[in-house]
């Protein structure tokens, strides 16, 4: 039922991405909400460890990201993870599929840390032995063990969005896809959040703001009014995209 | 601040499981509404004070999480001393002074996780009965839980912002935006909770569920 290699489980260093990573293709999708146009024919498909996704507010990263796990539903065209279909097969995606939202407090469901952290494992069926093992070890991995017993309106924004990427990794996503996680962070956070996400062995797709946060990432997709209008290395893309938005 | 009061501990009611706690003081709350002999109710008073104290808490902190309820205690006091007489009014301080105490007990004991499982089975009945989704329900009083510190934060953020504009005590002017900024927080809090996989898998296997309180959100034909 579960993956229980420790390493993946437990904070694996020098563990290649790419091994992690998995293949999902839009096809032809479209996502119209509320007469409006989020995402216009989008056809692209995604298998780096590290892949950005910038744009304008507005402009449907987020809807791209929220159609991987089938929050969002295209109205024509499909997408698929590993060959699955993100719609009819969205709970096996969500498996293997981490999401950390913008605001943590959105994301984080019980007044512990601790206790918080077992609710993804418990709604996908671990054990509470494997569950306390697996807190355990995400915890750990993020070095953030101290927070376990802390309630979380106690905690700072930094704090709050380590304690959501712990509860994405208590999971071992092969995946975990980023909704502007520094949009809520001050410096040192944000520069704590960017290490973590380097040392990352899973796959990452970031949608930012923050440029930098991406800047060294072998693909960024740059979107513009529901559709990609630039696709390639970061330092070309970003280039573009400061020049586009002057 | 409600936001759960559990403290992490090894006495006897920490190590009790949920259940029971939550049975005993509801049966003991109950039976405390039969009692007005004002000797019986000062000993529940005192047990409960003891049971409070059992779970390793200091007077000092037991004193400070029950201020508020202490209050509304003082106030309702006064009054039926006001209008009914003195031993009326010691009853109630005494019964419902012990049974915030022996609340406070379970509810410094027992987590928040605990109390999600131990309502989930109590709404078990009602689910098999097709009335409700026992894990929605469980869920829902955990979420009441978890962000009634949080739209306080909202609350002052807006007050904050007003007074600095002008408007000061407007009930109206606060109310708005704060239900504004609820409705929008519950719209993402949902994707976050489909995100992380609930319901259990176990729904798979499980008998039909009622319809979900929120569905998926479905985008419009083009």
């Amino acid at each position: 039922m579960s993956d229980t290699n420790p390493e993946r489980a437990g904070g694996a260093t020098g563990v290649d991405p790419r091994a992690l990573a998995q293949t999902i293709v839009f096809s032809g999708v479209t996502v119209v909400r509320d007469g409006r146009t989020a995402l216009d024919r989008v056809s692209i498909g995604f298998e780096e460890a590290r892949i950005g996704i910038v744009g304008l507010n507005g402009s449907g990263k987020s809807t791209l990201l929220k159609c991987i796990i089938g929050l969002v539903k295209p109205s024509a065209g499909s997408v698929s993870v590993d060959g699955r279909d993100a719609v009819g097969e969205a709970r096996a995606i969500r498996r293997a599929t981490g999401f950390l939202f913008q605001d943590p407090d959105n994301q984080i469901v019980f007044p512990v840390v601790g206790e918080d952290l077992g609710f993804g494992l418990k709604n996908h069926g671990y054990s509470r032995a494997e569950t306390a093992d697996r807190v355990e070890a995400a915890l750990t991995r993020l070095a953030i063990r101290h927070l376990a017993s802390r309630r979380i309106h106690e905690l700072s924004g930094g704090e709050k969005q380590l304690v959501a990427l712990a509860g994405v990794l208590a999971l071992a996503p092969k995946t975990v896809l980023f909704d502007e996680p520094t949009a809520h962070l001050d410096l040192k956070n944000r520069n704590r959040l960017r290490d973590v996400l380097q040392a990352l062995p899973e796959q990452a797709i970031v949608v930012s703001h923050d440029l930098e946060l991406v800047a060294d990432f072998p693909r960024v997709v740059m979107i513009e009014a529901g559709r990609i209008v630039r696709d390639g290395p970061a330092d070309e893309v970003l280039d573009h995209y400061r020049e586009a938005n002057r | 601040m409600i936001a759960s009061l559990a403290r992490p501990g090894s006495s006897p009611l920490h190590r009790l499981a949920a259940a029971p706690k939550l049975a005993g003081l509801a049966i003991t709350a109950t039976a405390l509404f039969f009692v007005d002999d004002p000797r019986l109710l000062a000993t529940a008073f005192a047990l409960g004070l003891t049971v409070a104290r059992s779970t390793g808490a200091h007077f000092a902190e037991i004193g400070r999480d029950l201020a508020g309820a202490a209050m509304a205690l003082a106030v309702l006091g006064l009054a039926d001393w006001l209008l009914v007489d003195g031993a009326t009014a010691l009853a109630v301080v005494l019964r419902l002074g012990a049974i915030a105490l022996l609340a406070h007990a379970v509810t410094m004991t027992t987590t928040t996780a605990e109390l999600f499982e131990v309502l989930e089975r109590l709404f078990g009945p009602a689910e098999r009965l097709g009335l409700i989704d026992a894990g929605r329900a469980a869920l829902t009083l955990t979420l009441a839980i978890r962000f009634v510190p949080l739209i306080v934060e909202e609350a002052q953020a807006i007050r904050e912002a007003q007074a600095a504009r002008g408007l000061d005590g407007s009930v109206l002017a606060l109310a708005v935006p704060l239900l504004v900024r609820v409705i929008v927080r519950s719209e993402a809090v949902a994707d976050a909770i489909d995100a992380r996989g609930f319901p259990p898998e176990r729904a798979a296997t499980a008998p039909p569920r009622p319809p979900a309180i929120r569905p998926e959100i479905e985008a419009d034909t083009p």
